[in-house]
């Protein structure tokens, strides 16, 4: 390679990219269109619901606001969703009182509610069971998976997103352990 | 947004899959490359699966290290094969000790090993804006442009594959560039993972301002800001490595004859020794020809070791000067008064004008690699790290060697 060549290729891209970087905060701020911008991604808010439990109460996810939620969208034929639901019970267990609320929400659009509201009695669950039952909750969640496991801080705002496995007893304490200093 | 691929239990999302198949194909080009250039293939593909292994283990372990109630609730959490409860910092920095430990233990050398990895560096940066892309991560900002992607309620700028196609982009020029490169002498060890460190830098400085979500630091995105940096460092090390003058550089000559030998290795020795700064020489060996064994004619063999500020391809031109005063004729391949090689410069490893530097040869016969192993017994091999004793073990090629002049065997001069 030419040794003129090579050094004037390296100050236009030096010059070039430094201005560029100067430039970027101005020329592209982060919009501000984003802002309070619902999606079930992190950084965004996470899209509202309000739905029913078996027994006809209504809970929505604003009723949290102020503290922080998990959002675990399950079916009872899933095996994963239910190795997970046991150790999400000992953690809500320890974490409820604090504020932390878990709204398990049956995709019962695809399950079938009567084995589902068995499973979750024999299983003795206390964090509520809600009801999708036209799978508006799961679209707006873009469920793709199962389960799919959305956090949400105290502002509402989306956390993490775990799909599949990884929405284990370790992760869901190690995250509220950091949410409440102070509890557990 | 791509689907998840559900096998048994295992909820394998696209993004990882399509990380898996980067790293694949990723190590398959660096092997390629890797036989090209010489380097040690089995221990840098070893190297790098064992510190994902034991990078995904420290991961798991710098987790309960930053979460020790969540260990002592439930102790099998530590062996629990979910793909959470991971301290990825953590384990990056286990990962890289791994690899850098086993390099260490191998004798791998940096510049080179670098080199071959290069590919795998393209492939992964790919993959891994690739795989963002499939799960929505590192989202672009809002755009009225016509191809912008509806994503996370909005029709965003898809900045993953801008980057994408520039990497494209530069692999496809690099390799049509490769040949001319090559030629030059230019790949020399080290610049060409100099030259992939730029190119990822520079697209990432470009790139990063359509992505919505930056860290400002200073009022600057320090992503762009760090790759900005990364670029002109390496663009700084290219020039230094490439075009400054350099100093009075190792090199190893062969020196070979079948026509009167030990005359024409003793008048070749003396225009050496007038011509450059002689450090040391092995004894003289008596070698079969390695390419016909039937044939009569015996070659005597030593090598030298000198110090020059020439550049390559002028030694070459002197080394080839001197064949010629001494009879050389370049058509004849039976007669050979005398041949100069350059088996080592610089402990480089680079292609030149159609030298290949180290001369492949010396792994492949004995009548290089024995002196040599005489000569300078801690000798290693640029590109591989292997030792010249394992070296010569290794030969397959049978030609006889014998030496027979040991009065002035590795004596300093």
């Amino acid at each position: 390679m030419n040794k003129k060549r090579f050094i004037g290729v390296s100050i236009g891209l030096f010059i070039l990219g430094l201005v560029w970087t100067i430039l970027t905060p101005m020329l592209f701020a982060a919009a501000q269109a984003d802002i309070g911008r619902t999606a079930p991604h992190p950084g965004f808010i996470a899209p509202d619901f309000s739905l029913q439990t078996p027994q006809g109460e209504t809970l929505s996810l604003a009723d949290n606001r102020g503290q922080p939620s998990l959002v675990f969208l399950w079916a009872s034929w899933c095996t994963v969703c239910k190795a997970a639901m046991p150790g999400l019970q000992s953690t809500y267990e320890d974490f409820a009182p604090l504020g932390f609320e878990l709204f398990a929400i049956n995709t019962t659009f695809q399950d079938s509610l009567p084995t589902a509201m068995d499973y979750y009695q024999a299983q003795g669950y206390t964090y509520p069971m809600l009801l999708d039952r036209d799978g508006a909750v799961s679209q707006d969640y873009q469920m793709r998976a199962i389960p799919t496991s959305v956090l949400v801080g105290r502002d509402g705002e989306v956390l993490d997103v775990i799909i599949g496995a990884g929405v284990s007893e370790g992760y869901l304490r190690a995250r509220l352990n950091d949410l409440y200093p102070e509890g557990d | 947004m791509f689907p998840i691929i559900n096998i048994g239990p295992l909820a394998i999302q696209a993004a990882g899959l399509i990380l898996l198949i980067s790293l694949w194909i990723g190590t398959w080009l660096s092997g390629l490359l890797s036989e090209n250039l010489g380097t040690n293939d089995d221990v840098i593909e070893n190297s790098i699966l064992l510190g994902l292994i034991i990078g995904l283990l420290g991961a798991r372990v710098g987790f309960f290290i930053q979460n020790p109630s969540v260990f002592i609730n439930n102790p099998l959490n530590l062996v629990a094969l979910s793909p959470s409860m991971l301290d990825t910092g953590f384990g990056l920095l286990v990962g890289l000790l791994t690899i850098y430990i086993i390099s260490q233990n191998k004798h791998l050398p940096a510049l080179p090993t670098l080199d071959s990895i290069s590919p795998l560096l393209v492939v992964m940066f790919a993959g891994v804006h690739l795989a963002n892309y499939a799960n929505g991560n590192d989202f672009g900002l809002p755009t009225d442009l016509p191809w912008g992607v509806q994503l996370w309620g909005a029709d965003r700028h898809p900045v993953q594959l801008y980057t994408l196609l520039l990497t494209a982009g530069f692999f496809i020029a690099f390799l049509m560039r490769t040949h001319k490169l090559k030629q030059t002498g230019f790949l020399r060890s080290g610049n060409l993972f100099l030259m992939t460190i730029a190119a990822l830098a520079t697209i990432t400085v470009f790139t990063r301002a359509f992505v919505a979500q930056k860290t400002l630091v200073g009022g600057l995105d320090f992503v762009q800001v760090l790759a900005f940096l990364v670029m002109t460092g390496s663009l700084c090390a290219i020039y230094f490595r490439s075009f400054q003058n350099r100093d009075q550089v190792p090199v190893l000559i062969s020196m070979g004859s079948n026509t009167e030998p030990a005359e024409h290795l003793s008048m070749a020795l003396d225009k050496i020794k007038s011509a450059f700064n002689v450090q040391q020489m092995s004894g003289v060996y008596q070698t079969e020809d390695v390419k016909n064994q039937t044939s009569k004619s015996q070659y005597l063999n030593r090598i030298v070791e000198i110090n020059t500020s020439l550049a390559f391809i002028d030694l070459v031109e002197k080394l080839k000067s001197i064949e010629k005063e001494l009879g050389r004729q370049s058509r004849e391949k039976s007669v050979v008064p005398i041949d100069l090689d350059v088996l080592t410069y610089n402990g480089d490893v680079f292609t030149e004008k159609g030298w290949q530097i180290p001369n492949p040869d010396l792994i492949k016969y004995r009548y290089l690699a024995q002196p040599l192993a005489e000569m300078n017994p801690g000798f290693r091999h640029p590109a591989s790290g292997v030792s010249i004793q394992n070296i010569v073990d290794r030969i397959e090629n049978n030609a006889n060697v014998e030496k027979i002049d040991g009065t002035d065997n590795g004596i300093k001069e």
